[in-house]
């Protein structure tokens, strides 16, 4: 049985005349996935189409088997952290968590239990008993995250979920999304940073102006951009007669010397016979310390793909 | 087992959203509309309470003594049977009125025997109201026989008359019967009636029959007036004039006295020391007070109060979550829209009905706070207990009917001025339409659940009384039952809305 996933089949959302997305097609397994895309692209309407907060005009939505048209069954295995800043102005932070646990089905004392514990994942246990209304971005941001998670969903949106963290929140925010999806758990976040996405996603959603430019792992998403040469850089003591060996490759395209002659970066069409010629000129006795991919980072997709950079 | 869970969660929604139902900001008016009714009889309650207690401060009158006032009864003598009245004051009032002995309309005047052959009549004041029109009803000329009016039928000149049939002719034909067009009547400046009586004639007296004399009233008698002669009718002579009749000041003396048995006040009015009035009132109407209190109900209460305060209720539910972009985080818990939408409503209706039947309680209670203990008892133990139950039926029910309006409208709408302006206009015309689009109102049912019938002006137009009060249906039963059946319609199409619903409060996209 395969695994669940959260399946978009040609789903397009028109705001009036404005378009939000357009023929999404997307298959997301589980795991920690990031979209990624600048301000306006559609990050925000896929969450919310995701959550049933609105509907597509066209196309289907499936997330782990239910439609976002039954919030009953939905959203108990769901959390959804939004972007939207309001907080119900009579709500403190505890009573905002355990209000929504309530409805969940779970007793009073339940409910209270498992807010506090939300409460004190993200650090918010000194200020549970105050007003939401008078807490700064930061800590509204971690609320909203904590009512998120309070009910530990199998489903988990977080639209920009580490803006506002500190370094030791964000650290243990992150640990907790790889402890979630590693239980099979899909964690679906947006995010602008890209460095963070790197490092804390298996996979990577791609969008701009409504349309998907790239999914998958990011490794993969690279692979599949065949008309843009991978970039590598080698470190070793011989740089120039290695830069000379390889140059005469056919699949090398450009090699930049380092400084220090110590090292080189390499653009190459092709990796396979790259790695090849690697093999080759490191058996002929000279000595290569390392080579690392130099564009597998989404950086580097997104100034392909999109043009853009953070 | 699915039921009960789906009404536990409505239940749980409905207490959190009662604290914004109560306490919301944009909805503190309504406070104001639901007790507005209960401040006025209140402030009535406490104006009789002073009045009861002013017009007692100076001991009570027998019932008896004060029904035995009557007419032509002096002043001492009341004050002797009664005593010390609980208010008294007093005024001189003035009064011009005609010297007695003078006949009305008919100015007699004797002169010296004069011969002459032509006699004039010249007005210089036309009237005693100031109106610039000379009416004549007739003008006699007598001669020293005094036997016959020589100007009787004679050729007759004058001033332009007001219209055709009232020529100078018309006060020498001998006739002053047949109303205005008897009479001669001008309005010019120069006003004049002029008679030849054919050959000179010794003259002796001469009587001149104004407007009252005509049956018109007195203001219209020529004011100021002299008579002339003359042989040629060229050279004229004055021999007698008229400044009118003579004016006497009637002054008189009017006291009132106020006397009060406990429960009635008396007023009695003396003309120069002689009962001339008696005018004894409840200083409260127990049923007059009832009549108010259903009119109130009726026509501020229901249309108004109630109205409005559903609407800011309950279009607050929906619509000022979506102001205050809090409304993703009911879409975002897992319940079905509909019973979010219970939820909501039973929350506003408990808010709207505690708000409301309170209210019109607190008012019925202040209507009769006032009023004799005995006569409260009374009416509690009849029919009291009754109407104030469907006093609160109706406010219930009306929250119940138009809660579901707003709630929707709500749902479809941004702006409730257009489902108000809308619901109102429809509420008004109720009366004219069909049976069967009646029947889709509110009003419609809640008029029928009204204990007492709300008092309506029978002299005011027709079109007035039908905007007023519409057709009502005939059972209490089927106006609860017609009522639930047009909210669980609205409350569908309330759905229908909601599981469409999206947030569209405009965020990153």
């Amino acid at each position: 049985m395969s695994a669940p996933a959260v399946v978009f089949d040609e789903v397009s959302k028109f705001y009036g005349e404005v378009l939000g997305v357009n023929r999404v097609t997307l298959h997301i397994p589980p795991g920690i996935t990031s979209l990624v895309g600048p301000n306006g692209s559609g990050k925000t309407t896929l969450m919310n189409l995701m959550t049933g907060l609105i509907h597509p005009d066209r196309g289907s939505i499936t997330m782990r088997g239910l439609s976002p048209r039954d919030p009953e069954h939905l959203m108990g295995i769901t959390g959804y952290a939004t972007q939207y800043d309001a907080a119900p102005r009579w709500a403190t932070g505890f009573s905002f968590i355990t209000t929504g646990l309530l409805l969940y089905g779970h007793s009073r004392a339940e409910a209270e239990t498992k807010a506090w514990k939300a409460l004190e994942l993200l650090s918010l246990t000194d200020a549970a008993h105050r007003k939401v209304a008078a807490y700064s971005k930061g800590m509204r941001q971690r609320v909203r995250l904590a009512q998120a998670i309070a009910h530990e969903p199998e489903l988990l949106v977080l639209d920009e979920p580490l803006n506002g963290l500190d370094p030791l929140v964000r650290a243990e925010t992150i640990a907790l999304f790889r402890s979630w999806a590693a239980l099979g758990r899909h964690v679906i976040l947006s995010s602008h940073v890209l460095q963070e996405v790197d490092v804390i996603s298996d996979q990577v959603i791609l969008i701009a102006n409504g349309m998907i430019v790239a999914e998958g792992e990011i490794r993969n998403v690279r692979e599949e951009i065949h008309e843009h040469p991978s970039q590598f850089i080698i470190r070793c003591r011989d740089a120039s007669h290695i830069a000379a060996l390889l140059f005469n490759e056919d699949h090398i395209t450009e090699i930049k010397l380092n400084e220090d002659r110590m090292g080189m970066l390499v653009m190459t069409k092709d990796r396979e016979q790259f790695s090849r010629a690697l093999g080759r000129i490191a058996g002929e006795g000279h000595r290569i310390d390392s080579v690392i991919p130099a564009d597998e980072n989404v950086d580097a997709l997104y100034e392909y793909l999109i043009g853009g950079s953070n | 087992m699915k039921k009960r869970f789906w009404t536990r969660q409505a239940w749980t929604i409905a207490k959190i959203e009662l604290r914004r139902a109560f306490f919301s900001k944009r909805a503190f008016w309504v406070y104001g509309l639901a007790l507005f009714p209960a401040l006025i009889f209140f402030g009535h309650g406490i104006e009789v309470k002073l009045r009861r207690d002013r017009l007692a401060a100076r001991g009570l009158t027998s019932q008896a003594l004060l029904d035995s006032t009557t007419k032509g009864e002096s002043a001492a003598d009341v004050r002797r049977r009664l005593g010390a009245p609980a208010r008294e004051s007093q005024y001189e009032s003035r009064r011009r009125v005609r010297a007695k002995g003078e006949a009305t309309g008919i100015t007699t005047h004797i002169i010296e025997p004069a011969e002459a052959r032509f006699v004039r009549l010249n007005i210089t004041r036309p009237s005693y109201s100031g109106e610039p029109t000379a009416r004549i009803y007739e003008f006699e000329v007598y001669g020293t026989d005094s036997a016959s009016n020589l100007a009787l039928n004679r050729m007759a000149t004058g001033s332009s008359p007001c219209s055709s049939d009232q020529g100078p002719e018309k006060a020498f034909n001998g006739s002053i019967a047949g109303g205005r067009s008897d009479s001669w009547c001008t309005h010019e400046y120069d006003r004049f009636l002029q008679v030849d009586l054919g050959a000179a004639h010794k003259l002796r007296r001469f009587v001149v029959k104004h407007a009252s004399a005509g049956g018109e009233r007195e203001e219209a008698d020529t004011r100021e007036f002299n008579i002339q002669v003359s042989n040629d009718g060229k050279m004229f002579a004055t021999l007698a004039s008229s400044a009118g009749a003579r004016f006497m000041d009637e002054r008189t003396t009017n006291l009132f006295l106020t006397y009060f048995d406990g429960r009635r006040e008396a007023q009695l009015q003396f003309a120069d020391g002689k009962l001339v009035s008696r005018r004894i009132t409840p200083v409260l109407n127990f049923e007059e007070d009832r009549q108010v209190f259903a009119g109130v109900f009726q026509f501020f209460y229901l249309r108004l109060a109630i109205f409005f305060g559903c609407l800011g209720i309950f279009m607050n539910l929906f619509r000022g979550e979506m102001l205050d972009k809090t409304l993703h985080f009911w879409l975002l818990v897992p319940a079905r829209r509909e019973v979010l939408l219970a939820g909501k409503y039973c929350a506003g209706l408990i808010a709207a009905a505690v708000i409301f039947a309170g209210g019109a309680l607190l008012c019925f209670g202040l209507m009769i706070w006032p009023h004799d203990p005995i006569e409260v008892q009374a009416y509690w133990q009849s029919a009291g207990l009754a109407h104030a139950f469907w006093y609160t039926m109706a406010a219930v029910l009306g929250c119940v009917g138009y809660g579901s309006v707003f709630l929707a409208a709500g749902l479809f709408l941004r702006n409730p001025i257009i489902p108000a302006a809308v619901l109102l206009g429809w509420e008004g015309i109720n009366g004219f339409l069909p049976e069967i689009l009646q029947k889709l109102s509110v009003l419609y049912y809640l008029q029928s659940l009204c204990p007492v019938p709300a008092p309506t002006d029978k002299g005011a137009p027709a079109l007035i009384q039908m905007l007023l009060a519409p057709a009502a249906p005939a059972s209490r039963f089927w106006a609860i039952v017609g009522l639930l059946i047009v909210t669980g319609l609205v409350l569908c199409l309330a759905s229908f809305a909601i599981r469409r619903m999206q947030i569209t409060y405009g965020s990153d996209t």
